[in-house]
């Protein structure tokens, strides 16, 4: 492998240890990061020849952004060369008439966002991990995040992409047009394939105006019975542009985590974190309102309000923080959909299977469920060993999809198939989808070199 | 004992502060407004005071248009007693800001005045001095801790060289700096309590005050924009920049 290195095009190259396991795995922790190699194209024309040099070779090579997802899409434990697109970060066009902005891949979202913010507007896709996560991995994840239910997820905001296949074709796909169907949108398949077509190399993503003023509300839910009908009467009075969810065990670890103590009072089950517009404070009283009738109904024991952006800011990271905060406890995370009405059934016959086969372990809830969008969170027991504790996870796996077949939902609402949930892809998709799967990946990628063994069991 | 606490209504802390286009002043429309975040850790340091059984009432005042009952309220939702509303529709400047505050403090006769060290929209630091002034009573700013014993208050106060405690009798004038504490959230069921708080107008004639205006702030300029870095590709180069600017 080391003289294939050699022969590599003129691209910086690291084989140093510490960078084979930084650039060789993602935020998951259940497979040894072992590439032979990271490589640093600095333009589309390096990922184009290296594409070339790879098919000559018989290299597997493995997309890298940012590498914060969360079902092992980016780890490279099998000898592959990681292809980090970290040095092609740079802005190519900001359209204010087009209100669109080009970069490369690389850019961070946070830097996308910012530069946005700059010319008068707002790239409304948001996550915890912007400030790492980069634009072409979060086309490739189609990532989705905190206010998905006001502005979608990442597929709304892509109007074009200039890619890599696995051929070695460079493709302009859609060249950011708003409208345009003539013939099949190749666009799409990329977003959301994970790095299994090719490179992205560079994204127009379309950009919102700026937002107006949000307030932030803390509740603190009854039961799980009331988070839904309170989600509606919420939805009703004010204009939502998130409706958080985590449980108490949630809370609890991020107060470990950060030291601060829970900013609300009375100790509840639930909670969630609501944000709307409040672009004069007048939506505060009628927030007020709706909070008085949810009490009457029994939904809400307590709550709190964001008086100024600061503390819009302290409330969010009770939710945004939670990732972070038990990853320490190496969490098997499964990140689950339904339809909204069907949550707290769902949710309630999950929570029964966990507690009656592992009662040893600590399931932590949260997650956008506004979206019918749910994180479980499987906590490791100390005592317990990764790989012991990774088997039982992928046996109980099979019973949770089995919940999830029987509510017609999917076992990846956002996080994507990767290498976690690859074995049981066919738990929510058919042999047939399954086939045509693999015949697109063909055909984009005909020698099975680009991040091969992903999504695809 | 009873403590009185001014809140001032500022652009919040968060909110990138644009200049109106005429340069006649700070765009404020459409732009969220808060407490000044020094008043509001006064007001924290204040409930604290009171929920420790030190005193009795909390009580806390605004000067400015209608628009300032947001921030009482939200003083008022946090926990305090009372509210007072000195009604204007000009920005008093320090000084005026002071004298009308005397008026305040003669009515209600506090055992303390705690405002911020400083509000964050003129940073102009110098009201609670003009307030000890005009009172003749002693001042402790800049507080990082506040003890009460024996109609004394022991502060803390952020100086350069450190921190040092000072001693002054009660009735006093006291600020807040940064450090002293973290403000709590307002809980929901505390706003409902606090709309039957009572808030007084007071008009600035019925305190015998005239809108002075003592200074006029004839133009607003935003900052220069920063220039651009620039990458440079070797350890070698940066020598060269760095020499060419005479900077090594």
């Amino acid at each position: 492998m080391e003289e294939r290195i050699d022969t590599l095009p003129r691209l910086p190259v690291s084989t140093d240890t510490g960078d084979l396991e930084h650039y060789g795995r993602d935020w998951t922790r259940f497979w040894k990061p072992a590439p032979c190699g990271v490589v640093f194209p600095e333009s589309t024309d390096d990922v184009a020849e290296l594409v070339g040099w790879a098919r000559k070779t018989k290299t597997p090579l493995v997309p890298s952004g940012g590498r914060t997802g969360l079902s092992g899409g980016a780890v490279a434990s099998r000898n592959e060369l990681v292809v980090s697109l970290e040095r092609m970060r740079s802005l190519v066009e900001l359209d204010e008439a087009d209100a669109s902005i080009t970069v490369q891949a690389g850019m961070t979202i946070g830097e996308v966002q910012r530069r946005a913010v700059d010319a008068g507007f707002c790239y409304p896709v948001d996550w915890a991990a912007a400030e790492s996560s980069q634009a072409g991995g979060s086309i490739a994840t189609n990532a989705g995040g905190i206010r998905v239910l006001r502005y979608g997820m990442t597929r709304d905001w892509v109007r074009g992409l200039e890619v890599v296949t696995g051929a070695g074709e460079v493709l302009e796909l859609n060249r950011g047009l708003i409208k345009n169907n003539a013939g099949y949108d190749l666009r799409q398949l990329f977003i959301g394939s994970e790095g299994t077509l090719g490179f992205i190399t560079r994204a127009t993503f379309g950009l919102a105006p700026p937002p107006v003023q949000q307030s932030v509300l803390l509740l603190g839910f009854a039961d799980l019975e009331a988070i839904m009908p309170a989600f509606a009467l919420l939805r009703r009075q004010l204009s939502l542009s998130a409706f958080e969810f985590f449980d108490q065990a949630s809370l609890e670890h991020v107060a470990t985590h950060t030291g601060q103590s829970s900013p609300i009072e009375t100790e509840c089950p639930f909670y969630a974190v609501v944000e709307f517009d409040d672009p004069d404070g007048s939506a505060q009283e009628r927030a007020l309102e709706v909070f008085e009738g949810a009490v009457e109904e029994g939904w809400v024991t307590d709550g709190i309000i964001s008086q100024s952006e600061s503390q819009v800011q302290e409330l969010w990271q009770w939710r945004e923080a939670i990732s972070e905060a038990i990853a320490v406890h190496t969490p098997y995370k499964n990140d689950l959909s339904v339809r909204i009405s069907r949550v707290p059934t769902f949710l309630a016959e999950l929570d029964r299977l966990v507690e009656a086969k592992y009662p040893e372990f600590q399931v932590v809830w949260f997650g956008h469920i506004g979206d019918g969008n749910l994180h479980m969170n499987v906590l490791k027991p100390e005592s317990w060993s990764v790989e012991d504790f990774h088997t039982a996870c992928n046996g109980l796996s099979e019973q949770v999809f089995e919940l999830v077949r029987k509510h017609e939902g999917s076992l990846s609402a956002e996080h994507g198939v990767g290498l976690l949930k690859r074995d049981h892809l066919a738990m929510c998709r058919s042999e047939s989808e399954i086939e045509l799967m693999r015949r697109i990946k063909q055909a984009f990628d005909p020698d099975n070199l680009i991040n091969p063994g992903k999504i695809l069991p | 004992m009873k403590i009185l606490v001014t809140l001032k209504r500022v652009v919040d802390y968060n909110v990138r502060v644009r200049v109106k286009s005429d340069g006649s002043g700070v765009e404020t429309d459409g732009v969220k407004m808060s407490i000044n975040p020094f008043d509001e850790i006064a007001l924290e340091e204040a409930l604290r005071i009171k929920e420790r059984g030190d005193a009795e009432e909390v009580v806390v005042a605004s000067i400015g248009a209608a628009d300032v009952q947001q921030q009482l309220r939200t003083g008022l939702a946090m926990g305090a007693d009372r509210a007072l509303h000195v009604e204007t529709e000009s920005a008093p400047q320090p000084l005026t800001a002071a004298r009308i505050l005397l008026k305040l403090v003669e009515r209600e006769e506090p055992g303390i005045v705690f405002l911020g060290k400083q509000a964050i929209d003129d940073d102009c630091n110098q009201t609670g001095q003009m307030l000890a002034a005009l009172w003749d009573r002693p001042q402790a700013t800049f507080a990082s801790k506040v003890e009460l014993s024996d109609g004394k208050a022991s502060v803390t106060r952020e100086v350069d060289a450190g921190l040092e405690t000072i001693q002054v009798d009660l009735p006093a004038v006291l600020t807040s700096d940064l450090r002293l504490n973290e403000p709590r959230f307002v809980k929901l069921p505390e706003i409902m309590k606090a709309k039957r708080k009572p808030l007084d107008i007071i008009a600035l004639d019925e305190l015998g005050i005239e809108d002075a205006v003592d200074h006029q702030i004839s133009d607003f300029q935003p900052p220069p924009k920063r220039a651009g870095g620039k990458i440079l590709e070797s350890a070698g180069e940066l020598v060269d920049e760095l020499k060419n600017k005479g900077l090594l």
